[in-house]
């Protein structure tokens, strides 16, 4: 995800309807001779001079100014493999932070490590008693943490598979949630018990005890300096505490109360994202403690589903043309993806509220969700016992059809048949 | 980023009020240094070891053994990034450390003890060390194995009229007991025996001004971040502060630097002594510890007025060290060996746990508005509220601010803002900060005994080696003092 500071993005009022149909609903004007694919994503000779491509830019010699990059209003990931091996359904899935391991973790009482590139199975990890629902890696991509309904955490070391020496007890009841500190000294955990526990990482002991909700904690998350902790839970509070002295500093309610069932902040950690169970996610402000967005169109009645952030760029297939300034701009557009319960995961634009894309390809409730280091690859899991990785490519050309809206190329990209060449096991 | 959410009065208070934390580990604790991000402090001990606590868990981070055991660990001195460490000690060593793996990339003897030594702050593979009873060295480390020591001037320059009335036998027994670099590296600030401070030209190593504060010893001397301040203990019980002229200026002229004393602080009525002083963070306190009692005592530099005494343990203090962003004070115990840790009591506010609700001074009688309790139609409210969700909303850029916070932009060093900003002016996003170096992060070790960074094979006898054993140090923070040393492991340490 790109951390770089921007000075200027193209600003788009999202009061604009913005049609599904129609295939160039992003351009001011409407011009029937203009084909959909070639505004979105191919830069080609024939482009209309409203949208200057890089190379028409070099072409009239005109200086380095930041032109209106068009946001894409549609991605395509399509399924790339299927990851088997769980007996029973997976919780959790999570890329490590370098990239190279997904861990994924189920009602079996297991964790097992795939290889990202491959899919290929590298560990089972073995040793819990119960079902684990949550895992989180280290910063350093070398420790993995997993909470199980046994309400003990363990620590897992990558290289070897094997178990740390001392795993981390302490909670009264399954542990639900859990997150490493950016620093990787600290834990914390949230857990049915209703308590938030902040453990030090290297002596395994608990640091401080937060008596966060009156009801079972079911997310946590820490800011990316790691001075704050937000816990959500079914009593519908989000609370954010300091974790240097441990005390609650906000607590964002909203006004219906639905159980929040996972809360994760913002890649530059000033927003947080919340799911819960009235089929929302919302997105707070929680210094000023509003709700700025709200996504729907998924279902979340039943289950903790989790979220995850993500990042796209314009899709473009001549990169060697590109600006050396624009190749630092190619994704600065963020997505919001949730599971939904019935087998489809969503995609929403952060700031359009738009559905980008639904995943179609899971049998039952979509768990979890994680996005990739360079932001082409999605992993879901589910209650299907499998996990599945999406990859992104560019969105399928319509055939020079003129003034023609809603071809069906650009319309929901049929995630369930495979595109040519794409593998499907694991 | 809890910064905007804290109250407002308790981000203005700067000086700590409560004791937050004691630690110890590996010995009793001597010198005390924080790292320059204020995330790590650097406990050398009495035994030899040097301890790194984590200041977000107040635990034990890494154990450096590298020292002759049972020789005092004298002054740290930390670089930069937090990446590498420089000991010294009474057996005549210094040592630089890389934390990263907890490696000795140089130990070098320097034929006399060390009484302090800085490191370079551009450079870590030179320092400055001042010997007890030797002259000074700048050492440079560049070369592997060949480390070249420059000798710098013990005697302070003086004005041509005085040399003929100070015979040399007054010299002799002139020593430098401190040195420090300036933050640009090209002075070096030292103090003697008789009272003179010496400023010296790294580059040339001539004394280029000299002064005399008076006629004690100097004990030691601190510069501000800035450069701009110097703090200087004596034995004759007076801190001075004085205000140094910015010595990195190209048009410094050497005769025309005046070093005038700003403020006095002593203890008129006591006649304490102080064992050690520090500048606060932003150099607007100065803090010293005084001998045979058990305060802290902070003035205020504008007024030079006496604003706080810190208490609590009830030793005596030595080293005392103040965090280099947050308004938080560490401390070594002269007795106890431990290191106490006093920051700002924040208590917890109540509106923040139940968001509808303020904290307010007094009742107050509440005017409900006029529609207020009318009830709407549920699909209008959504509708309403779903309105005002239509700004944009930015999850990805983070402030410059923050970064800098984090680590990620290395701002510091004055000089090379100016030169990035000229060349990146066109493009106003990059405002002048060098490329984003990635920080250094210290690693997390999960089984702290097994971090000892001394050689793990001992000679026992001609041909016969013995793998050292670990032996269980007494670690962890508020534990009652363990004398494991004695009865655990390696009964046969030889010193090495």
């Amino acid at each position: 995800m790109s951390i770089t500071a921007i000075p200027e993005r193209p600003g788009r009022s999202p009061k604009r309807k913005r049609s599904e149909d129609s295939p160039n609903g992003g351009i001011p004007q409407y011009d029937g001779a203009t084909d959909g694919a070639a505004l979105q994503y191919a830069y080609d000779e024939e482009m209309p001079s409203e949208l200057q491509s890089p190379e028409e830019q070099e072409l009239d010699g005109a200086p380095a100014k930041k032109q209106k990059v068009e946001r894409p209003t549609r991605l395509n990931y399509v399924p790339y493999m299927t990851l088997r091996g769980h007996k029973r359904g997976v919780a959790a899935v999570k890329f490590s932070p370098d990239g190279r391991w997904i861990a994924s973790c189920s009602a079996d009482a297991t964790i097992k490590i795939w290889d990202s590139k491959t899919g290929a199975l590298a560990h089972t990890l073995e040793g819990h008693l119960a079902g684990i629902s949550t895992i989180a890696w280290s910063p350093d991509s070398k420790v993995l943490a997993s909470g199980s309904d046994d309400k003990i955490i363990r620590l897992w070391d990558i290289s070897t598979g094997k178990c740390t020496a001392a795993p981390l007890i302490g909670h009264h009841n399954y542990v639900y949630s859990l997150a490493f500190s950016p620093k990787g000294n600290m834990l914390v955990s949230g857990s049915y018990d209703e308590a938030v526990f902040l453990w030090d990482v290297r002596t395994a002991r608990i640091m401080r005890s937060l008596p966060a909700h009156s009801d079972p904690v079911s997310g946590v998350d820490f800011v990316r300096d790691g001075t704050l902790v937000a816990s959500c839970s079914s009593d519908g509070l989000i609370r954010i505490w300091d974790t240097s002295t441990g005390q609650c500093l906000k607590t964002l309610v909203h006004e219906d109360n639905a159980p929040v069932t996972s809360v994760r902040f913002s890649p530059n950690g000033r927003f947080v994202l919340a799911a819960t169970l009235d089929s929302c996610v919302r997105l707070w402000n929680y210094v000023e403690g509003r709700v700025v967005k709200t996504y729907q169109g998924h279902k979340n009645e039943k289950f903790s589903i989790s979220t995850a952030f993500g990042t796209y760029g314009v899709e473009d297939d001549k990169p060697a043309e590109v600006d050396g300034d624009e190749e630092e701009q190619k994704r600065d557009w963020a997505f919001a993806a949730c599971g939904s319960e019935d087998g489809r995961t969503v995609l929403w634009d952060v700031s359009s509220k738009e559905i980008l894309q639904e995943l179609k390809g899971h049998d039952g409730v979509v768990l979890s969700v994680d996005v990739g280091l360079e932001d082409q690859t999605i992993i879901t899991c589910g209650n299907d016992k499998t996990i599945k990785m999406w990859k992104r490519q560019p969105l399928p050309v319509t055939n020079g059809t003129n003034g023609t809206n809603g071809t069906n190329g650009n319309h929901e990209p049929s995630a369930t048949e495979p595109t040519a060449g794409t593998l499907d096991e694991g | 980023m809890n910064l905007p959410l804290t109250d407002p009065t308790l981000l203005a208070q700067d000086i700590p009020d409560a004791l937050t934390a004691r630690l110890r580990s590996s010995g009793p604790a001597v010198c005390i240094r924080f790292s320059h991000a204020g995330d790590l402090l650097a406990s050398g001990t009495a035994k030899g070891t040097i301890a790194i606590f984590d200041l977000e868990t107040n635990g034990v981070a890494r154990k450096l053994k590298g020292h002759t055991a049972g020789r005092t660990v004298q002054s740290l001195s930390w670089e930069h990034s937090g990446r590498y460490l420089l000991s010294s000690s009474i057996d005549w060593k210094v040592i630089l450390w890389d934390l990263k793996d907890g490696s000795r990339v140089r130990a070098v003897s320097l034929g006399a003890p060390v009484y302090i030594a800085a490191l370079h702050p551009r450079n870590h593979l030179q320092c400055v060390a001042a010997l007890y009873e030797y002259r000074p060295v700048l050492v440079d480390l560049s070369a592997g194995s060949k480390v070249v020591q420059h000798a710098l001037p013990n005697l302070p320059k003086r004005a041509p009229h005085e040399l003929d009335a100070h015979p040399d036998k007054a010299d002799a027994k002139h020593f430098t007991t401190v040195a420090a670099f300036t933050p640009s590296g090209a002075h070096v600030i030292t103090g003697t025996t008789k009272g003179w401070l010496n400023v010296i030209c790294t580059a040339t190593r001539e004394t280029i001004y000299s002064t005399r504060l008076c006629s004690k010893p100097i004990l030691l001397i601190r510069l501000s971040t800035s450069g701009r301040d110097l703090l200087v203990n004596a034995s004759d019980t007076i801190i001075r502060t004085i205000k140094l002229p910015d010595l990195s200026s190209p048009t410094l002229q050497p005769d025309s630097i005046n070093l005038a004393v700003e403020h006095k602080f002593q203890d008129v009525v006591n006649r304490l002594s102080w064992n050690h002083v520090a500048f606060s963070s932003s150099a607007d306190y100065v803090m010293a510890s005084t001998l045979m009692n058990h305060d802290i005592y902070i003035w205020e530099r504008g007024h030079g007025s006496l604003v706080k005494i810190l208490e609590g343990p009830k030793e005596e203090l030595g080293a005392v060290e103040w965090h280099p962003t947050r308004p938080c004070v560490a401390a070594t115990g002269v007795e106890s060996g431990r290191i106490y840790l006093w920051g700002v009591h924040t208590p917890q506010r109540w509106s923040a746990l139940a968001p509808d609700f303020a904290e307010v001074e007094e009742n107050v009688e509440y005017v409900e508005m006029e529609d207020e309790f009318d009830i709407h139609p549920e699909a209008e409210l959504i509708k309403r509220r779903l309105d005002q969700e239509d700004e944009e909303v930015d999850v990805l850029t983070v402030d410059e601010e923050q970064l800098e916070r984090e680590g990620a932009m290395r701002r510091g060093l004055g000089v090379e803002i100016k030169t990035a900003a000229d060349e990146g002016g066109a493009d106003g996003g990059k405002k002048g900060a060098v490329p984003a170096v990635s920080p250094f992060r210290m690693p997390v070790l999960l089984d702290i005994n097994e971090s000892d960074s001394e050689d793990e094979i001992v000679a026992i006898g001609t041909g016969q080696f013995r793998r050292k054993s670990t032996a269980r140090e007494d670690a962890g923070f508020g534990d009652e003092d363990v004398h494991g040393e004695e009865h655990v492991g390696s009964k046969r340490r030889r010193g090495d």
